[in-house]
């Protein structure tokens, strides 16, 4: 049922963008995980006028190490695949303080055989907070630090699923 | 105002400043008990015992047992009896600096004092001739032989011929300890509860000073196998890691088979072996309650393997 409710809602903001006008902001993300990896990838945000006056954000992410620390080291690939909602306070100024929550999934490679016991996905849910600021030119900046409430213990939750991580996103404000 | 200060500062600094309650009859924390080794080391370092050795003893294996944080020389004490009894290669049961003694040592002791046990006897048995030293690091006990072979350490002295790691930590399965910069003030320290055989084995109390270091240790490894940790092909390292382990994540053993490298033989691994344990250092079953048939013959089956690589 919840999940029913949650697509009811994804349709109808979706819905809504199409009868209204769709704020777009699309483009890279670097996330550092406190004590582990650099995991970066690419995001979009997107906001409506008529949904709660631009303050509600619909975000969408995918960060991987694959894009960070593996793509030069020997760091375990992993993955993850995020959809969230965030609040933006003060969401008339330049710099806005935005608040939300994400979920999705974490997905680890490990490349070998000998570790197919060991987890190697997990749901993820997430608190997030920082700031966004709205340059002059069309470019928004996002510094933001997240917890995961499920973090691994490498039994039933990949171990590299850690609590405590910080992102930068640098968009592209299309509309 | 100033009353509102107070209470408002008074339970931080307390909270900052704690003291655990030792009792030191019956705690390894206390000033009455100390591991055996600090008096007896002639019953624990093969360097103490075999002052002199003859050529046959020189060529005999020697295995530098290195156990894990808080812990003591106790948890090598099997595989040492197991040696004692095969009779084809020593053990040499060295204690972690700033392990063993009191609460006091422990809290002021760095994971470099921790290693400069390990590092001390590999020189005294290098220096005297033995000419097959191999190192076996349980828990903590692995990441300081790791950060040995990431140092260079080995290439003043005989090289190692082995190196076996029992369980190793490199990732926290309890992942609390990614925040200790930010909690272990406040905390001060952490206790854990030891069945009755761990009396006076292990210490009780984690100053929050020692996690931190535990911290940096283990962060450090795990940037050390990222950037890749380069050893001869002569070198032989296998990793035996439980399954399931409330301490050091299983992701480790990853890490490390993914981290050491061969020079010169990029394809060559490291060899593996998960072990289907649920029990964190497999290989040391004295004083635990609830020991399996299982779990006595994980232990075997190690001793016996760690024997039949230095010996054949």
């Amino acid at each position: 049922m919840k999940k029913f409710n949650i697509l009811l809602f994804l349709l109808f903001f979706v819905g809504a963008g199409f009868a209204q006008k769709v704020n777009v902001n699309a483009g890279m993300i670097f996330q550092k995980t406190e004590a582990l990896y650099w995991e970066n990838g690419v995001g979009a945000d997107f906001s409506m006028p008529g949904v709660f006056d631009n303050q509600l954000h619909l975000n969408l992410n995918y960060v991987s190490s694959r894009l960070g620390t593996a793509l030069m080291y020997n760091a375990i690939k992993q993955d993850n695949l995020i959809i969230g909602l965030n609040w933006h306070f003060l969401h008339k100024k330049d710099l806005q303080i935005k608040a939300g929550v994400n979920t999705g999934l974490f997905l680890v490679d490990y490349e070998s055989a000998i570790f197919d016991d060991l987890p190697s996905s997990s749901a993820l849910f997430q608190i997030e907070t920082g700031l966004s600021y709205q340059f002059k030119f069309p470019v928004i900046a996002s510094l933001t630090a997240g917890y995961n409430l499920i973090s691994g213990d490498g039994v039933s939750v990949p171990g590299t699923l850690f609590p405590v991580f910080y992102k930068l996103s640098v968009f592209y404000r299309f509309k | 105002m100033r009353k509102i200060y107070f209470l408002v500062l008074f339970p931080i600094f307390f909270s900052c400043n704690p003291t655990p309650e030792i009792d030191d009859t019956t705690m390894l924390d206390g000033n009455q008990i100390f591991d055996l080794s600090l008096t007896q080391p002639e019953d624990y370092l093969v360097s103490e015992y075999i002052t002199n050795p003859t050529e046959e003893q020189k060529n005999t294996p020697v295995l530098i047992a290195a156990h894990g944080y808080t812990a003591t020389t106790f948890e090598w004490d099997e595989f040492r009896e197991y040696a004692d009894e095969k009779g084809t290669f020593f053990v040499s049961q060295v204690l972690l600096g700033g392990h063993g003694r009191t609460y006091a040592d422990f809290k002021a002791s760095s994971w470099e004092d921790w290693q400069s046990s390990i590092k001390e006897e590999y020189i005294k048995l290098s220096n005297k001739g033995f000419k097959n030293i191999y190192l076996a690091g349980s828990s903590t006990g692995a990441p300081l032989i790791i950060h040995l072979l990431s140092s260079g350490f080995f290439k003043d002295y005989t090289r190692p011929k082995g190196i076996f790691l029992i369980d190793p930590i490199v990732v926290s399965s309890n992942k609390t300890l990614t925040m200790v910069g930010l909690l272990g003030p406040i905390l001060g320290y952490t206790s854990v509860d030891l069945s009755t055989g761990e009396v006076g084995k292990w210490y009780v109390y984690r100053p929050q000073e020692t996690l931190k270091q535990l911290m940096k240790l283990i962060d450090m490894t795990r940037i050390n196998l990222e950037k890749g940790i380069l050893i001869t092909p002569d070198i032989y390292v296998k990793v035996y890691k439980s399954k399931v382990d409330d301490t050091a994540d299983p992701v480790s053993a990853v890490m490390i088979y993914k981290g050491i490298k061969f020079d010169s033989q990029p394809d060559k691994t490291i060899d593996v072996q998960m072990v289907n344990s649920s029990i964190h250092v497999f290989t040391r079953l004295k004083g635990r309650e609830g020991v399996t048939d299982a779990d006595t013959l994980n232990q075997q089956e190690a001793f016996d393997d760690m024997s039949r690589i230095m010996t054949e």
